[in-house]
């Protein structure tokens, strides 16, 4: 397995600079009600009025539906609709290969291409779930995948400080007040250091009660019931933007005072268009999970911010050095790995390994 | 024990001796091993470095062979007859255990305990 190399910065003045990640679609994004279609699909196929269908003995009844019944259809119709929106967010576990030939089925060089990426990760792992397509995906896999880990809780969730954060930043940079909040958060009234804070308090909390679970089952049908499409889900995410901004400012800041800091945060400020963390909150991470999601460099940003190395499968660069790359670079050796997949850089689902006991 | 692959280690072994019983066609030893280079170690709930893809006891049946043996809950297997098992597959790992020509097994295993027993008492 090669570390992913770290890009030079011609290469970021090439892409990332220029480049905005394409405006995704909506909540109900293609992929998740794409890859739904199957499962729930006595739900939704067609959705054919069920009073249409009648079988020859009914014959005798009156074929004209009077108001009411229309009406009543019409609810059914809508109900139906809404159900095949998946409520978890994070898919159950599909066979990766299965998943692979549903996905790619033509013989294009790119099928072709996701088809031996695909076969490369089913060597250690076995399953693939699905993550919610919105533009929260990186956070919301990333996220997904720390959680439902059986490790104890993270030290620096544990930290008293954490949730003195908010109010201590906010206080000292006014321009943080131009934070934009997820749509489930928006029309509230509520002052933005509380609004942080509880989303604060929440991750811990949340962290706390699935590190105290026992057995790895457990751990993961409660994660499960975490990511369920409800704003307690989206709090976690404006927590974690929250931290990303915070490290951003940490590295901005030594970077000021001429300290040693990761090659990513330099090519991170040396964007047009986040010159500075104010510039970075306003571009960038405002429009992660409205218009856009994570770039390649603030996925660096991510890991440092929750102290977990993320390694992806980037399918796109198979037989590339780059196909396995791993933020940051270099790693410490005390942070948890969480493993995601990509098959472009711009969603990401998560791989599920298999875990063997044997008995002699 | 941290374990950095390529590295000699360094562990205090104790060795444990099972002696395989008859069930009809089956030779069984009483115990279940989790981990393997091919697993995921940070599902390891016994090993104190999260990266560690050794082969770990996860379970020892009451009154089996192993149990009498000595074998512990959590103990992590280095040798079996000689074959190592620190950087084995998870099926590599069963078969060096359950070879029929081999009634008796002879473990390398270490144990937490053991380690912490012996630094204590080279600090007195």
């Amino acid at each position: 397995m090669s570390r992913g190399t770290m890009p030079h910065p011609g290469a970021w003045a090439d892409q990332s600079c220029v480049e905005k990640p394409a405006p995704e679609p909506g909540p109900s994004s293609p992929r998740m009600t794409r890859a739904a279609a199957p499962e729930g699909g006595k739900a939704a196929a067609g959705g054919q009025p069920r009073a249409a269908v009648r079988c020859p003995a009914e014959q005798e009844e009156d074929m004209y539906r009077d108001e009411y019944e229309i009406e009543k259809e019409k609810e059914l119709l809508i109900h139906e609709r809404g159900s095949s929106e998946p409520r978890l967010s994070v898919a159950p576990e599909m066979d990766i290969m299965d998943y692979c030939k549903k996905e790619w089925r033509g013989t294009t060089q790119k099928a072709t291409c996701m088809k031996k990426g695909y076969e490369e990760v089913s060597q250690k792992f076995t399953s693939i779930r699905r993550v919610r397509g919105d533009n929260y995906c990186a956070l919301r896999a990333t996220l997904f995948q720390a959680m439902s880990q059986p490790a104890a809780l993270p030290t620096w969730l544990q930290d008293p400080e954490l949730t003195l954060l908010p109010e201590k930043l906010i206080s000292k940079y006014n321009w943080i007040k131009q934070w934009k909040l997820g749509l489930k958060f928006e029309g509230k009234s509520e002052d933005l250091v509380d609004q942080i804070k509880e989303s604060l308090t929440l991750l811990r909390k949340k962290w706390a009660g699935l590190a105290e679970l026992r057995t790895a089952e457990a751990r993961q049908a409660a994660c499960d019931e975490l990511f369920t499409n409800e704003e307690e889900e989206y709090s976690l995410y404006e927590a974690v933007k929250f931290l990303m901004l915070n490290r951003a400012i940490e590295l901005y800041d030594d970077k000021e005072k001429g300290k040693d800091v990761p090659l990513f945060s330099v090519l991170l400020f040396a964007r047009d268009t986040s010159s500075d963390p104010g510039q970075l909150l306003k571009n960038h991470l405002n429009q992660v999970g409205h218009t856009g999601g994570l770039e390649q460099v603030e996925m660096f940003l991510l890991a440092y911010a929750v102290r977990h190395t993320i390694q992806v499968y980037r399918l796109s660069k198979y037989s590339t050095e780059e196909f396995v790359t791993v933020y940051p670079t270099d790693p410490p050796r005390e942070w948890p790995v969480v493993t995601l997949i990509a098959e472009d850089d711009r969603h990401y689902n998560v791989p599920v390994r298999v875990c063997e006991e044997t008995s002699l | 024990m941290s374990y950095i692959p390529g590295q000699p280690v360094t562990a205090v072994v104790q060795r444990v001796e099972i002696h395989k019983l008859r069930q009809g066609e089956n030779l069984i030893l009483g115990f279940s091993i989790g981990g393997g280079i091919d697993q995921d170690p940070s599902q390891n709930p016994f090993s104190e470095d999260k990266t560690d893809k050794g082969i770990y006891v996860t379970r020892v049946s009451e009154g089996g062979p192993a149990e009498i043996a000595g074998l512990q809950i959590g103990d992590k297997i280095m040798q079996v007859n000689g074959w190592d098992m620190t950087m084995v597959t998870h099926d590599q790992a069963r078969r060096r255990l359950t070879k029929r020509s081999e009634e008796v097994v002879r473990l390398l295993v270490t144990r937490q305990s053991l380690q912490k027993a012996v630094q204590q008492s080279m600090l007195s």
